[in-house]
């Protein structure tokens, strides 16, 4: 049981944290504007498919390969919806000159591996040969939300029977929160103070990245330049 | 007294019972999970191997004199045929079957590596939209079967500690052949990193 644990716990320190946002870039390689621009594109892209596509630019220690390290990345943050396994991560590794397109299960019908390829070969590697950094990012992305934007969303049903649990949750909650303010009222106002905060605190990240359990098996593509 | 130590039976009988039991879920999920891997292993070797007729034909077209390297593909192939149709249970019975079916899946992938370096010579062939697109599937599936085999190694790891360790073990050796422990795929020689077709 110790080798296991161990194990699992080489693989969890062996990636970089878990982003938070749609676009990381820990390397100054794409210009302000841009950076904006992507990080929109991304968030309104995952409002409107639900897909999670996540553009990450980073230098990180790569043990093994570029192949290697993305796959185990993707499977720790748990890019797309679980059960779906709907995201997408396109990695830019500026000092190794590499990048990778990893692609969730559930999108590998649409974004093939030829499809990536194509994507990092005809779009982004000629851009970033002639050194335009941001244009290359902006085309991999366009290239990656335009293969997968097309795909119907599946989830409606599921979510609506959610809200339905929540309804009653809800329900239940109001319910002992009344009998509460009846019978013990500075133990409720304290109650409603601090779900208040805390409520609070999860607005404040927005639209941001948080890994929804998706996992990858290695397909996507990758070039260099 | 008596009706004390008769109570005091039962609950020891409980406890034991419960005990057993928890092993036995625990290791059929466990054992469960070796098996959804080694269907996610068994299908990235097909999907290899759905791409080789399509591989070879478009590589013929443009160099259809590379006799040998076509059949060493096609015989690779056909071993792949022979061995991967034996299941988990027969393979992991048999260490010797077990080797042998990762060889041929080895051999399938050293004989298409030589058919890309054939292709290689043909600057024509290299050019075609077709020939790259059919490359990066390949590429991206070799990547698949590494991703997989990683993951059967660690599924496996998970239940042969699980089978080994007291009280499982008693629970395993009473079920026989149910819970045998799992093979594991060795790395290829020389191989640490992932196996990569170069061009």
């Amino acid at each position: 049981m110790v080798a296991a644990h161990s194990l699992i716990l080489a693989v969890g320190l062996a990636v970089a944290a878990t982003p938070n946002t749609w676009v990381t870039d820990g390397t100054g390689f794409l210009s302000p504007t841009v950076h904006q621009e992507l990080e929109d594109r991304l968030s309104q892209h995952n409002a409107g498919s639900g897909h999670q596509v996540l553009l990450w630019i980073g230098n990180p220690q790569l043990d093994g390969s570029v192949e290697d390290w993305s796959a185990r990345a993707f499977k720790s943050w748990g890019v797309g919806r679980k059960g779906l396994d709907d995201g997408v991560i396109l990695f830019i590794f500026p000092g190794a000159r590499k990048i990778r397109i990893e692609v969730g299960y559930g999108l590998e019908g649409v974004l093939t591996d030829a499809r990536a390829a194509r994507i990092i070969r005809d779009e982004m590697a000629p851009r970033l040969q002639g050194g335009d950094r941001d244009g290359a990012a902006r085309a991999g992305v366009s290239g990656v939300l335009a293969v997968v934007g097309g795909v119907a969303d599946p989830a409606p049903q599921g979510e609506q029977r959610l809200s339905l649990v929540k309804i009653i949750l809800l329900g239940i909650a109001g319910l002992f929160f009344l009998g509460l303010l009846i019978t013990h009222p500075s133990m409720a106002v304290f109650l409603l103070y601090s779900i208040a905060s805390g409520v609070g605190g999860g607005r404040s990240r927005g639209g941001g990245f948080s890994g929804g359990g998706g996992r990858s098996g290695g397909g996507g593509a990758t070039g260099s330049w | 007294m008596k009706k004390w130590i008769l109570a005091i039976a039962v609950v020891l009988v409980l406890i034991i019972g419960m005990s057993v039991v928890g092993g036995y879920n625990s290791l059929v999920s466990l054992d469960q999970a070796v098996r959804a891997q080694w269907g996610q292993v068994e299908n990235v070797y097909q999907r290899r191997a759905d791409l080789v007729p399509n591989l070879v034909e478009t590589v013929k077209g443009a160099a259809a004199f590379e006799k040998e390297t076509y059949t060493a593909v096609a015989e690779a192939r056909a071993q792949v045929g022979k061995v991967s149709s034996a299941s988990l249970e027969k393979l992991a019975a048999d260490p010797e079957a077990f080797q042998r079916f990762q060889k041929a899946q080895e051999g399938l992938g050293s004989a298409l590596s030589r058919l890309l370096v054939v292709a290689e010579r043909y600057p024509d062939l290299k050019a075609t939209a077709n020939f790259r697109d059919l490359q990066s599937q390949l590429e991206g599936t070799e990547n698949r079967i590494t991703v997989e085999r990683m993951r059967f190694n660690e599924t496996a790891q998970a239940f042969n500690t699980k089978r080994q360790s007291v009280p499982t073990v008693f629970i395993a050796g009473f079920f026989g052949n149910r819970f045998k422990e799992k093979p594991y795929f060795q790395a290829r020689p020389g191989a640490e990193t992932a196996p990569q077709v170069k061009f």
